[in-house]
C-alpha cells in the first residue's frame, strides 16, 4: 500500500509526503482523492502545482483584512451572526466533499458475478446448454432438463452475487457510519462568541481558530498566527512542514504563507483565519471533483480467500476433467460426459460461501460495541495476528489524572486509594497529624470544582484547576466531605501561588476555631524545600523538634516515594502568634511580612497518574497471547518503570540491569545481561544507539520500557519491531505520533485525547482511550479468523459427500445417488444459516494462549483443515449418505449387487420392465421416482451429518463439552433451520417433483444417525489427542490440527 | 498501515518447487521425510479400514432388515406397467418387408422370448391350473418353496405362436405380431377377482384408421387369473407371464402409427398423467412396402 521512504532517514515531524496521503485522508470516509493521489503522484511536485493553480482562481490572500470583512460581510472580532450562518449554510450546503464518482455500482455487481467460484459456475451453467445443443441436434424433441439446470446455475451465480454485493455494500455503508462518529469540529467565533461546532457547518465569513494537531477545517485565510506550521503534503507533496503566517508572500495561492488549505493539518502553535471557501469550492474540492476512480485494495481476508478459491477450483476442475477422460474411455457418451463434469463442478464449489463477508462486518460492529472503532476492515483482522504492542503511558495505560497514592505522617508510610471510582479511604485517620495535614492539603490549594455537579460522582467531576491540585481537591473532598464548605469558614486572606522558582505554594487563613484567633499558615511543595523552612516537625499531633533522625526518616520516606514514581509534596504549617499578627493585620505577599521559616513540618503526599484497573489483566492477557507489549512514553524512566510494574509490563520478579547491580552491589558493566529480564530504555540511550544494538535489545529483553522519548523515536522503535518479523500496533494521540501510527502494521490513536491527525493516521480508534480494549480488539481478530476457519471448514466438508455420488455414479454404474439440483438445496439450503452461525461462535478457552498467527505462514485454509475436512470428515459423510441411499433402494426391491452397473438400463426411456432383485419389474417414470427418493435420501443423510458437522466445528481444539453446546444459541437456530428446510423440502414439497424431492419415509431420517455420532465421537477423540500430545508429530498438531 | 508485497521470480518458483518434491536436507519426499510417510500411510490404512469395516457392518445389518423372498416396501409398484415385445429401440417396430434383416431381429428375440412358452417345456415344469381364478400358495406358517406355476402354452398365441410359421410371426408379410405382457409385481392381485383383457386401438382417429384390424390371442386379448399372485423370483421358480399377442392385418403401409394397448382390470389404474407405461403401453408401428 504505502511504504515509509527508507533513506534519507528524517524523523522530524513532518508527514512523509504524498505517499502517505491515503492513509491521512481515510479520516473521515475522504478516501476519496485517492484518484487525486495517483494524479498527484504521476506529475512532479512544480508541474503539479502548475497543473493546479491553473485550476484555481482566489485572489483573498491579497486582500487586506478590512476588504476581506467587507467581501464577506463579516467581522473579524466578532464573527458572523448565527443568522447569517444559517442563510449562507443554506446557499452554500454543508462544508463537506461531495462524495467523488466511484466505480459505478452496475460495474461493481458484474465483479461480483465473475469474481471467484461463479466463473466455474458459469461455466457450468453454459456446459448445460451445450449439452441441450447436442441433444437438440440429435432429436428435438429431447427434454429441457439441461436448459432448467443451467439456468438454475446462472440464477445461482445471480443470487450469490446480489448477496455478495449487498454485503459489501452494507459493510461500506458501515465503515462510513463509523467514520461519522469521529466527527471534525472547528473552534468558530459566532455572535462575539466562541463556538464548538461540527467542521460541515462552516461557512464562508466564519472566524475559526486552529491549533496544533487540528485538520484545517476549510480553505482559510490567516488573520493571526502565532508559530503556526502547516503540513501540506495532502495537498501539494511538500514533505516539509511549512510554516504560516498573515503576510501576502506570493501571488500564486498555493504559495502564499497566509492561505491554510482544508484537509490539510496544523503541526504546531495556533492560528486564527477566516473561512473563504467550503466544501467542494475548496482547493482540495476543486481538485477531489477532477479525480475520479477509486481502486479497491484487497483486505487480508480476501488475500486469504483467493488462494482457497483457487485450490477448490483447481480441484473441481482437475477431479471434473479427469472423470471426463474416464468416462469418455469407459465409452460413455460425449453427452453424458459433459453432464457428469457439470455435476462434479457443482458438487466441488461451496456456493453458500458468500456468506463468510458476514463475519467481518458482524466483528466491526461487534468491536464498536466494546469501544474499538474500525476504520478499516482488514484492521480486525491485523489486529488478530498483533504479536507486539507499542503503548502510550499516559492516558491508555494509566486513567490520565494525578491521584493521591501514599500519605506519610508520624513517621509512617500510608497507602491510599488509587482506584478509578474511590468511595472513601481506608487508612488510619485518628492521628492528630492528619487532622493537622488534611486542613493543609485542603486549604492550601486553589483548584475548585465547577458548580453544579452535586450528584456526580467526586471522580468524575470537572476541576478548574492543574492536575496536582485536582488530585489533592479531590482526595480532600472525598475524604474531609465538602472542602469548598472548609475554606469558606477558614477565610483566605494571602495566597502565593506556586511557580517554579520556589517551588512552593503558601496561603494564610483565618481558622475557623472561634476561640483560636491565631492566623494559620499553611504551605506545600518540593519537600526538600519546604523540609529547608522547617524547625519542628509534627509526630502524633505533637510538634517536635526536628533533628537528625527524624530528617533522616523524612528523607528515607521520600527517597522511598520517589523511588515508586511518585510525584511528593511537603507539607507544613505554622500559627501565627496572635499578639504579633493582629486579626487586623495586613499581609503583603510581595513584602512578605511573614515568618518564613521556623515551620512546622506536617507530612509527606505523594501522587501519581495510577494504571487504569482494567490494565494488568488484559497485559497478563497479551502475554499469555504470546503479544509483547512494550511501552513508550515521555514520562521520566522511574515513574515508567513504576507504572511498567504496576501493570505487569515488567513482571514482579524480573530485574532490570541496573537493579541487578544495585541488588549485587557490583557495577552495570559487571552484570550478566542475560540474567535480566526487563530493560528500561531512555531516548537519550536510544539516541546513541544503531540499528542492530536497539534488534539486540528488542530481542533480548521479554519487557522493555522506553523513556524519555520523543515522539520520532517512536517511529523507529516501532521499525526495529518489525524487522523482528512481528506484526506491531501502535498506539498514539498527538500529531507526532502519526508517522509511527501509519508505519506500525496496526496505529491505534486515542479517541479522546487523540488529535485529529492522529485519528487520521490510525486504523483504528479507541473511544475509550482504554488499553484493554486493544485486548479485546486482538481477542475479537483472532476470534473472527478461528471462526472463518471453522465457517470453511464446515462448508468444505460436505463437497466430498456431494461429489462421491458422481463419482460411484460413473466407475460403479449406480443410479444416479444425488441430484444437481439437490447439491444446490444443500448448498444454498440447509448449510446457509449454519455456516453464518459458526460466526457467533464464542472463543475457544485457548484463543488468547496460542502465538500469535504469523502473517506469512498460518493460512487460513491450511493443508490439515483440507485434508481433515475431505478425507476424514467428508469420506465418513458420504459413506453415511449411502447407506441410506442403498437403505432406501433395497428396503424398495434393489439390493446393492443389482444396482452395480445397472445405469444404462435404468435409465433408459423405453425400457419399461426392468427387473429388480426379487423379479419384479419398473416403468421408467417407477425408477425415476424411486430415483429422486434416493436424491432425498442421500441429501437427508447430508443433513444429518452436517448437524454433527457444524457440533464438531464450534471448537477446533477444546472438547464441545469445554465449550458448551448451548452457548452460542445461533448454532441451534442453524440446526433447527436444516432440519426445517429439509421437512420442508421433503415434505412440504413432496408432490412437485420438479425439485427431484419425494416424501421420505421418516425412519430414513435417522439411518445416518449412527454415523453421525460416529463423526462426532472420532473428533472429540482428534481434539483430546491434540490436548493430550500437543506439538507432538503422533499427536497430529502437524496433521489434525487446523 | 503497511502492506509489502513480495514478487517472486519465476526461478524461484521452480527452486521451490524442486525442494518441495525432494529436500536433500531434510530427506524429505513431498514435504515429509521417509518415517512421516510411513506413519501417515499406516494412519491412512487404519483408518480407512475401520470406516471400510463400520460400513460393511452397517451394510450388514440394514440387509438383515431386507427379506431374501418379498421387498419390504412395494409402494411404487401399486400399478404395474405394460411392455411390448420384441422390446425395440425407443419401442418402434419398424418392418420392410421386402428386407429381411430390418425384420430378423424381431424374429430372433422372439424365437428365444418364447422358448421357455413351448409347450414341452411347459407340461414338464408347470402346473395346469383351474382357469379364472388365483393360484394362490399360501406359506400357512410353513415356508412353501419353491411355488409352482401355471402353464402358459405357446400354441395359446395361434397364429402368433410362430410355430411352423412361414411367414415368421407375420413379419415377412406385413402383418407382424407383437406381444404384450404386464410387469411382474409381486403378491398383486391383477384383476381383483374379475376377468380381464387387454385391448389396442390407435392413439388418435387418423391412427385407428390407419391401424385397420388386428386378432388377438388368447382371445379378446383376455389374461387368466390363475396366473396370479407373482410370489417372486426366489419362491416362483418357474413362473411364466402370461401375454397377449396382437397380430395387425391390414395396417396402412409407410404410415407410422400410433398404437396403445391397455389392461381392463378393476384394479389397474391406466390414466396416470406421469407414468405414461402404468397399464398401458405405447408404440409405433410402421409397415415398408414398396
Amino acid at each position: 500500500m504505502l511504504l515509509l521512504q527508507k533513506t534519507p532517514r528524517i524523523y522530524s515531524v513532518e508527514l512523509n509526503g504524498a505517499k502517505d496521503m491515503k492513509q491521512t485522508d481515510k479520516g473521515d470516509g475522504k478516501d476519496k482523492y485517492r484518484g487525486l493521489q495517483d494524479n498527484c503522484l504521476e506529475l512532479g511536485k512544480n508541474q503539479r502545482k502548475e497543473h493546479l493553480t491553473k485550476e484555481i482562481d482566489l485572489d483573498d490572500h491579497k486582500l487586506s483584512n478590512k476588504e476581506l470583512e467587507t467581501k464577506y460581510h463579516t467581522n473579524i472580532v466578532t464573527g458572523l451572526s448565527s443568522t447569517q450562518a444559517a442563510e449562507l449554510l443554506a446557499r452554500d450546503g454543508p462544508n463537506a466533499l461531495s462524495p467523488p464518482k466511484e466505480t459505478p455500482e452496475i460495474i461493481k455487481f458484474l465483479k461480483q458475478m465473475v469474481g471467484g467460484f461463479s466463473i466455474l459456475l458459469w461455466a457450468g451453467a453454459i456446459l448445460c446448454w451445450i449439452a441441450y445443443g447436442i441433444q437438440y441436434s440429435n432429436d428435438k424433441s429431447s427434454s429441457l432438463d439441461n436448459v432448467y439446470l443451467g439456468a438454475v446455475l446462472a440464477l445461482v451465480v445471480i443470487l450469490t452475487g446480489i448477496f455478495a454485493y449487498y454485503q459489501e455494500a452494507k459493510s461500506t455503508n458501515i465503515m462510513a457510519s463509523f467514520s461519522k462518529m469521529i466527527p471534525q469540529q472547528a473552534l468558530v467565533i459566532r455572535d462575539s462568541e466562541k463556538k464548538i461546532i461540527p467542521a460541515e457547518q462552516l461557512v464562508v465569513g466564519d472566524i475559526v481558530e486552529i491549533k496544533g494537531g487540528d485538520q484545517i477545517p476549510a480553505d482559510i485565510r490567516l488573520l493571526f498566527t502565532q508559530g503556526c506550521k502547516v503540513d501540506n503534503s495532502s495537498l501539494t507533496g511538500e514533505s516539509e512542514p511549512q510554516s504560516r503566517s498573515c503576510e501576502f508572500t506570493h501571488d500564486d495561492p498555493l504559495e502564499t504563507k497566509n492561505i491554510g488549505f482544508y484537509s490539510t493539518t496544523c503541526l504546531e502553535g495556533t492560528a486564527t483565519g477566516m473561512v473563504i471557501n467550503t466544501g467542494d469550492r475548496t482547493i482540495i474540492g476543486q481538485i477531489a471533483s477532477l479525480a475520479s476512480g477509486v481502486g479497491n485494495e484487497k483486505t487480508p481476508i480476501a488475500i486469504e480467500i483467493q488462494p482457497f478459491v483457487h485450490i477448490v477450483a483447481g480441484v473441481a476442475v482437475s477431479i471434473g476433467v479427469l472423470f471426463f477422460i474416464i468416462a469418455v474411455s469407459m465409452k460413455y457418451r460425449v453427452l453424458d460426459s459433459i453432464i457428469f463434469l457439470i455435476g462434479i463442478i457443482v458438487a466441488n464449489v461451496p456456493e453458500g460461501l458468500a456468506t463468510v463477508t458476514v463475519t467481518l462486518s458482524l466483528t466491526a460492529k461487534r468491536m464498536a460495541k466494546k469501544n474499538c472503532l474500525v476504520k478499516n476492515l482488514e484492521a480486525v483482522e491485523t489486529l488478530g495476528s498483533t504479536s507486539i504492542i507499542c503503548s502510550d503511558k499516559t492516558g491508555t495505560l494509566t486513567q490520565n489524572r494525578m491521584t493521591v497514592a501514599h500519605l506519610w505522617f508520624d513517621n509512617q508510610i500510608f497507602m491510599a486509594d488509587t482506584s478509578e471510582d474511590q468511595l472513601k479511604q481506608t487508612f488510619d485517620q485518628s492521628s492528630g497529624t492528619w487532622a493537622s495535614l488534611s486542613k493543609i492539603i485542603a486549604l492550601c490549594n486553589r483548584a475548585e470544582f465547577r458548580p453544579g455537579q452535586e450528584r456526580v460522582p467526586i471522580m468524575k467531576r470537572v476541576v478548574v484547576g492543574d492536575a496536582s491540585e485536582t488530585a489533592l481537591l479531590k482526595f480532600s473532598e472525598v475524604v474531609l466531605g465538602d472542602v469548598m464548605e472548609i475554606r469558606k469558614r477558614n477565610h483566605k486572606v494571602a495566597e502565593i501561588p506556586f511557580n517554579s522558582t520556589n517551588k512552593f505554594q503558601l496561603s494564610i487563613h483565618k481558622t475557623d476555631d472561634p476561640i483560636d484567633k491565631r492566623f494559620l499558615m499553611v504551605m506545600k511543595g518540593a519537600p526538600e524545600k519546604v523540609l529547608e523552612k522547617c524547625s519542628t516537625i509534627m509526630v502524633n499531633g505533637q510538634e517536635q523538634p526536628l533533628n537528625n533522625t527524624t530528617a533522616e526518616a523524612f528523607y528515607t520516606a521520600y527517597m522511598e516515594l520517589g523511588g515508586l514514581g511518585e510525584r511528593v509534596l511537603g507539607f507544613c504549617h505554622l500559627y501565627l502568634p496572635a499578639d504579633e499578627f493582629p486579626e487586623t493585620y495586613s499581609f503583603d505577599v510581595d513584602a512578605m511580612n511573614f515568618p518564613m521559616s521556623n515551620l512546622c513540618f506536617v507530612g509527606l503526599l505523594s501522587m501519581i497518574d495510577p494504571p487504569r484497573s482494567t490494565v494488568p489483566d488484559a497485559i497478563t492477557k497479551c502475554r499469555s497471547a504470546g503479544i509483547k507489549v512494550i511501552m513508550v512514553t515521555g514520562d521520566h524512566p522511574i515513574t515508567a518503570k513504576a507504572i511498567a510494574k504496576s501493570v505487569g509490563i515488567i513482571s514482579a520478579n524480573s530485574e532490570t540491569v541496573e537493579d541487578i547491580a544495585k541488588r549485587l552491589n557490583i557495577a552495570v558493566e559487571q552484570v550478566n545481561k542475560q540474567d535480566a529480564k526487563a530493560a528500561v530504555v531512555t531516548g537519550t540511550e536510544l539516541k546513541d544507539m544503531s540499528e542492530d544494538q536497539l534488534d539486540e535489545v528488542l530481542t533480548s529483553y521479554p519487557e522493555i520500557v522506553f523513556a524519555r522519548t520523543s515522539p520520532q523515536q517512536k517511529l523507529i522503535i516501532v521499525e526495529g519491531c518489525q524487522r523482528q518479523d512481528a506484526v506491531v500496533a501502535v498506539t498514539g494521540d498527538g500529531v507526532n505520533d502519526s508517522p509511527a501510527l501509519k508505519k506500525a502494521d496496526i496505529g491505534i490513536a486515542m479517541g479522546i485525547a487523540g488529535s485529529d491527525a492522529a485519528k487520521n493516521a490510525a486504523d483504528m480508534v479507541l473511544l475509550d482511550d482504554n488499553f484493554a480494549s486493544i485486548v479485546t480488539g486482538v481477542e475479537e481478530g483472532r476470534l473472527i479468523f478461528d471462526n472463518l476457519k471453522k465457517t470453511i471448514a464446515y462448508t468444505l466438508t460436505k463437497n466430498i459427500a456431494e461429489l462421491c455420488p458422481f463419482l460411484i455414479y460413473i466407475i460403479v454404474g449406480v443410479p444416479l445417488p444425488l441430484g444437481t439440483i439437490t447439491i444446490l438445496f444443500i448448498d444454498l439450503g440447509t448449510d446457509i444459516v449454519p455456516s453464518i452461525a459458526l460466526a457467533y461462535e464464542k472463543a475457544e478457552s485457548d484463543i488468547m494462549n496460542r502465538k500469535p498467527r504469523h502473517k506469512k505462514k498460518d493460512r487460513l485454509v491450511n493443508e490439515p483443515l483440507a485434508v481433515y475436512s475431505y478425507l476424514h470428515i467428508g469420506i465418513m459423510q458420504s459413506l453415511g449418505a449411502f447407506l441410506v441411499y442403498f437403505t432406501v433402494y433395497a428396503q424398495e426391491g434393489f439390493r446393492p449387487s443389482t444396482l452395480i452397473n445397472l445405469r444404462v438400463e435404468w435409465e433408459k426411456d423405453f425400457v419399461n420392465n426392468l427387473e429388480d432383485s426379487y423379479g419384479q419389474e419398473w416403468t421408467r417414470y417407477q425408477r425415476k421416482y424411486l430415483e429422486w427418493t434416493g436424491y432425498t435420501a442421500f441429501f437427508i443423510g447430508i443433513m444429518v451429518q452436517q448437524i454433527a458437522d457444524l457440533i464438531i466445528r464450534k471448537t477446533r481444539r477444546n472438547s464441545i463439552f469445554q465449550q458448551g453446546l448451548f452457548r452460542n444459541k445461533v448454532i441451534w437456530v442453524g440446526i433447527a433451520s436444516q432440519i426445517i428446510i429439509a421437512l420442508i423440502l421433503s415434505y412440504g414439497l413432496g408432490s412437485i417433483t420438479a425439485l427431484n424431492f419425494t416424501m421420505l419415509r421418516p425412519q430414513y431420517w435417522f439411518v445416518a444417525v449412527p454415523h453421525a455420532i460416529l463423526i462426532w465421537v472420532y473428533d472429540e477423540m482428534r481434539k483430546l489427542f491434540i490436548r493430550l500430545y500437543p506439538g507432538s508429530k503422533a499427536g497430529g498438531d502437524k496433521n489434525m490440527y487446523y | 498501515m503497511v502492506i509489502q508485497k513480495e514478487k517472486k521470480s519465476c526461478g524461484q518458483v521452480v527452486e521451490e518447487w524442486k525442494e518441495f518434491v525432494w529436500n536433500p536436507r531434510t530427506h524429505q519426499f513431498m514435504g515429509r521425510t521417509g518415517t512421516s510417510w510411513a506413519f501417515i500411510l499406516l494412519f491412512y490404512f487404519v483408518f480407512y479400514g475401520f470406516l471400510t469395516a463400520m460400513f460393511t457392518l452397517t451394510m450388514w445389518v440394514m440387509l438383515q432388515t431386507v427379506s431374501d423372498h418379498t421387498p419390504k416396501y412395494q409402494d411404487r409398484l401399486a400399478t404395474p406397467g405394460l411392455m411390448i415385445r420384441p422390446k425395440t429401440e425407443n419401442l418402434d417396430v419398424v418392418v420392410n418387408v421386402s428386407d429381411t434383416e430390418s425384420w430378423d431381429q424381431h424374429v430372433q428375440k422372439l424365437n428365444k422370448f418364447l422358448e421357455p412358452y413351448n409347450d414341452s417345456i411347459q407340461a414338464q415344469k408347470n402346473d395346469v391350473c383351474r382357469p379364472g381364478r388365483y393360484y394362490e400358495q399360501p406359506d400357512n406358517g410353513v415356508l412353501n418353496y419353491p411355488k409352482r406355476a401355471c402353464q402358459f402354452n405357446r400354441t395359446q398365441l395361434g397364429d402368433c405362436s410362430g410355430i411352423g410359421d412361414p411367414t415368421h410371426y407375420g413379419y415377412s408379410t406385413g402383418q407382424p405380431c407383437v406381444f404384450i405382457k404386464m410387469n411382474r409385481v409381486i403378491n398383486f392381485y391383477a384383476g381383483a377377482n374379475q376377468s380381464m383383457n387387454v385391448t389396442c386401438a390407435g392413439k388418435r382417429d387418423e391412427d385407428a384408421e390407419n391401424l385397420g384390424s388386428f386378432v388377438m390371442f388368447p382371445a379378446n386379448g383376455n389374461i387368466d387369473l390363475m396366473y396370479f399372485p407373482y410370489y417372486g423370483k426366489k419362491f416362483h421358480v418357474n413362473y411364466t407371464q402370461p401375454l397377449v399377442a396382437v397380430k395387425f392385418l391390414n395396417v396402412t403401409p409407410n404410415v407410422e402409427v400410433n398404437v396403445e394397448c391397455r389392461i381392463n382390470a378393476v384394479n389397474i389404474a391406466t390414466d396416470d398423467e406421469r407414468d405414461k407405461f402404468a397399464g398401458r403401453v405405447a408404440f409405433k408401428l410402421r409397415i415398408n412396402k414398396t
